[in-house]
């Protein structure tokens, strides 16, 4: 099958970016380098392009209490402009996607759910709608998406549209949608808007300076801050709780999947937790964790942070902050240490 | 296009090998290979001393995204190794036929299984 391509995809290859198959989307690992862009980013300014992730529209009478049903969050406690991260679970309270919230209206709401299970969520909400009267549209081929994230990022935001942005509201120029949201830690803001017009923006902003970065930087710049990559660090078979996520609920509104989770909560249960590598090396996803000989888990994300130098990672064990563990690699164990993220 | 310096013997496993004059081969990975990996941000070398046949795995070279096994491009056993590349690995991006060289060896065997720059360049088309 051919892999999409985003309304941005030709400038990507113009600049010589190693591309590659990201969930079905032809996409930019890296430009130059992962480490030069990742620094680009927490010093300066850079650009992502992310049109490959979704739109889902959800409106009508009942948009409200149906999005309050099918996640975590009480959409009802949501103003206009407001932008809530929260999680879409199954019955059993696992994890099915991530995503961000964005309120137009009490009746208006748009989704942005990963690239790799739009269509799934897409599927979901039509399974559980019928009880309510909600319209609900998948308008991810619409739209461009561009995280510009950094200390700078305000400062171009100024320039281009003369706005200002606070974190997790969203403001509107025309049809273009800026919400201050991202997945670097960073300040900055997500651009999104109809197609035709994602590649002067995309353009405008490298003219000002901001740098493009690849899916490879945005990877590790979401995992120095212990963000979660879904399919990754939940596959399908976590709760929002063993995620480490437990401020995405709103426990005082009835949604899928609160009952599986007030019953895990009263027997407990241990969150996903950081990783870090104390001796040189660098972590990888599926990496064995080892604690008094026996191994207890696995690696979930990996790498190593180009900031401190050290590998980092995520992994599901049942071991308190501050443990001294094991991690295999290549038949050597190596030490490593359970903390609390963010890593930065 | 990447630089192939045509006084060095390569593999097609994109390491390059370097006879001194005192009998020693120093060795490391192309430019072709440093950038194919991208930023290496971490080596494993083996220990002085250790011997190894032509095509073993004897170092490793991780980038941000994934781990390179380094073979042996001859037989024989490690007289050296590079241990800048322990605090600067990015030496290997910088510099791959300087001072991010990896290992000296001492050959047990005759090294004619080594291609010229011509034939390398050759395999990369």
């Amino acid at each position: 099958m051919p892999l999409f391509e985003t309304c941005i995809h030709d400038s990507h290859v113009k600049l010589g970016a190693k591309m590659v198959d990201f969930a079905g989307w032809h996409m930019p690992i890296q430009y130059t380098s992962i480490v030069s862009e990742h620094k680009s980013v927490r010093e300066r300014v850079g650009i992502f392009d992310v049109s490959h992730m979704g739109q889902i529209f959800v409106s009508g009478k009942d948009a409200s209490t149906f999005l309050s049903y099918v996640t975590t969050w009480d959409m009802s406690r949501l103003s206009e402009g407001d932008c809530r991260y929260c999680h879409i679970l199954n019955e059993d309270g696992q994890i099915i996607d991530d995503t961000i919230v964005y309120t137009f209206s009490s009746d208006n709401y748009m989704l942005v759910p990963n690239a790799s299970t739009v269509t799934k969520i897409f599927a979901w909400f039509n399974s559980k709608s019928a009880d309510f009267d909600v319209v609900i549209d998948n308008r991810s081929d619409e739209f461009f998406c561009l995280a510009v994230q950094g200390p700078e990022a305000l400062r171009l935001l100024r320039q281009y549209y003369n706005l200002s942005i606070t974190p997790f509201k969203l403001v509107k120029s025309g049809n273009i949608i800026i919400s201050g949201t991202g997945y670097t830690g960073e300040n900055g803001y997500e651009i999104m808007g109809p197609l035709s017009e994602g590649l002067e923006i995309w353009q405008s902003f490298l003219d000002m300076g901001a740098i493009p970065i690849g899916l490879g930087a945005r990877d590790t710049l979401r995992l120095e801050k212990g963000y979660l990559l879904s399919g990754t660090d939940f596959d399908g078979s976590q709760t929002t709780l063993e995620s480490g996520y437990s401020w995405v609920i709103d426990w005082s509104h009835d949604f899928i999947g609160k009952n599986k989770l007030m019953l895990q909560k009263e027997r407990g249960y241990s969150p996903l937790k950081g990783i870090l590598l104390e001796e040189r090396g660098v972590l990888r996803p599926g990496l064995p964790v080892y604690f008094g000989g026996e191994k207890i888990s696995k690696i979930t994300s990996g790498s190593l942070s180009p900031i401190l130098k050290r590998g980092i990672g995520l992994s599901y064990v049942d071991l308190p902050v501050g443990t001294s563990i094991n991690i295999l690699i290549r038949n050597k164990q190596l030490k490593g240490r359970v903390i609390q993220t963010p890593f930065l | 296009m990447s630089e192939i310096p045509e006084n060095l013997s390569y593999t097609e496993a994109h390491e390059w090998v370097n006879p001194d004059e005192k009998g020693g081969v120093k060795v490391g990975i192309t430019d072709y290979a440093q950038d194919s990996l991208s930023d290496v941000v971490f080596v494993e070398l083996p220990n002085v001393g250790d011997k190894y046949q032509q095509g073993e795995v004897m170092a490793v070279a991780e980038s941000v995204k994934a781990a390179s096994d380094i073979y042996a491009p001859i037989s024989g056993k490690i007289l050296a190794i590079n241990e800048k590349l322990e605090e600067s690995p990015e030496l290997i991006n910088e510099s791959p036929y300087g001072s991010g060289w990896m290992v000296l060896m001492e050959p047990s065997e005759d090294m004619s299984a080594l291609i010229d720059a011509e034939a390398y360049k050759n395999s990369l088309d």
